[in-house]
């Protein structure tokens, strides 16, 4: 399944990108997203909202990309996950507990809520109803 | 997997499928178990050389040791076993098959059988036998190498109590292998010491996050069944609840038992929910492949079908009831190839 994804840069408090997926986030996927995310944290995105609100399915490697996109936007570079050994002995540290304020997400659907909760990654990050207030509080 | 004929505990075949996720096409590895005398244990053979051999002749080993002493050797060829990485991910097998050894007996090392070990504790893909109860299991591997894993066995020391591990490792790919292969028998001496599923699962993401750093998350379900009672207890890291099939023909139960996942957080936290399998109850535990499988339209066999099976096949035993969920599956994905993994386990309490 494909998944489409669309980036407007949006003056707020402090300047705030969001992205909109559409479609399914799944094994697939995932790296165009991670890769999409790089390449605007690298063009100065510091402030990252996810519009899920047109997400209709999330595997689990969804978990990966949402997670390496929280590394991305602390500048860090996560591991490439298909390429294998790297992947497996990464150096450095696993997710903190806690959350963080780089990236937010706005619109979750029940199936989405659903597997971040049962896995816990919902801690990860603040969730908003939708892209209006998720900026609003960015 | 459905179809187990009777056969040896040193069956190549049946200890091949430990390291199956090594032998991939194109990985450039190839990883072997061989005992002290050089022979091959599991994995493809490789040349009929002896332990010292091994070291001159360009592979890489790692001792897989226990009580202090080496038992067997992890040997590691082709062009990819120089990897730094690859390196690393050996040394954290051969410590889980060290840390396994240690867990799975008393006996003093140099009587230690590996063999035995294998049989026991490693790959116990036939389930054991328990009286008043079915154990059945299905596993499918997508095409490329997925991360599923699941284990039915006797604990050691309490005989009476069957560990049921079912397990899914995120991402695809070698490293997902790997950490299959890694993580299999840490939950697997985990829970053979620990006295709960809760506390197993919480020393085994230690393990995972802070000896091992790892990036990849496994979600795990793992209980300890009681087989004179019927209680089971269970721990939750993140993965599909299990599903309580009462045989008096109420409603399907979703065991909600939900937890974080393994490998993302120092400390999990686990609560332990405790289910009473009275008899002609079923229990169900699968991973996503089954509930995320998609035909051709995009539309996902989702938990809706999945009960409705379940429904259709209350009263039959777990072998039935997982033929009949595996058969469901491929009906509905009809001629689209699976992208995950499939796993299923059912055990089902005879009725009196």
């Amino acid at each position: 399944m494909a998944l489409q994804t669309t980036v407007d840069h949006v003056e707020a408090r402090v300047p705030v990108t969001v992205v909109g997926l559409n479609g399914e986030l799944d094994a697939s996927t995932y790296e165009h997203l991670i890769e999409d995310v790089r390449g605007l944290y690298a063009g100065g995105t510091r402030k990252l909202v996810l519009d899920l609100s047109g997400l209709t399915y999330m595997a689990s490697s969804g978990l990966i990309a949402l997670h390496s996109i929280v590394q991305v936007m602390h500048g860090e570079e996560p591991p490439d996950i298909e390429g294998g050994w790297s992947a497996f002995h990464a150096l450095g540290n696993a997710v903190e507990s806690g959350g963080q304020e780089d990236v937010l997400l706005a619109g979750e659907q029940p199936g989405v809520t659903r597997v971040l909760q049962r896995t816990g990654l919902d801690q990860l990050f603040s969730s908003y109803p939708d892209r209006a207030s998720a900026i609003a509080a960015a | 997997m459905t179809d187990r004929s009777p056969s040896s505990p040193l069956d190549p075949d049946r200890l091949d499928r430990v390291l199956a996720p090594f032998a991939a096409d194109g990985a450039g590895l190839s990883v072997s178990v061989e005992d002290l005398d050089g022979a091959t244990i599991a994995g493809p053979p490789l040349s009929r050389t002896t332990a010292r051999d091994a070291r001159a002749d360009g592979r890489v080993t790692r001792d897989i040791g226990s009580h202090g002493a080496t038992v067997a050797l992890l040997v590691a060829s082709g062009p990819a076993s120089r990897d730094p990485a690859v390196a690393a991910a050996l040394d954290a097998l051969a410590i889980g098959l060290g840390e396994l050894a240690d867990a799975s007996t008393r006996i003093p090392p140099s009587e230690l059988a590996l063999g035995r070990l294998h049989q026991r504790s490693i790959v116990s893909l036939r389930a054991p036998d328990v009286p008043g109860y079915d154990l059945a299991s299905h596993y499918e591997a997508a095409r490329e190498i997925g991360g599923d894993f699941f284990e039915l066995f006797r604990l050691r020391r309490r005989r009476r109590t069957i560990g049921v591990v079912i397990a899914d490792v995120t991402g695809k790919g070698i490293a997902a292998g790997l950490m299959m292969a890694f993580a299999r028998p840490v939950i697997h001496a985990a829970l053979d010491a620990a006295p709960g599923p809760a506390v197993a699962l919480e020393r085994t993401n230690r393990i995972l996050v802070e000896e091992l750093h790892t990036r990849l998350f496994i979600t795990a379900l793992v209980g300890s069944l009681d087989a004179g009672t019927g209680r089971l207890r269970v721990a939750n890291a993140g993965h599909e609840p299990p599903l309580l099939v009462p045989g008096n023909g109420r409603p399907i139960v979703n065991v909600t038992c939900g937890g974080l996942l393994l490998g993302a957080f120092t400390s999990l936290g686990l609560a332990e929910i405790e289910v009473e399998l009275e008899p002609g109850d079923l229990l169900l535990l699968y991973t996503d492949g089954v509930t995320d499988a998609a035909d051709e339209t995009g539309e996902r066999f989702g938990e809706p079908r999945l009960y409705a099976t379940l429904d259709a096949t209350r009263g039959r035993s777990a072998h039935e009831v997982v033929a009949g969920i595996r058969d469901a599956v491929a009906a509905f994905r009809g001629a689209v190839e699976p992208t995950d993994d499939v796993t299923i386990v059912a055990v089902g309490r005879h009725r009196r």
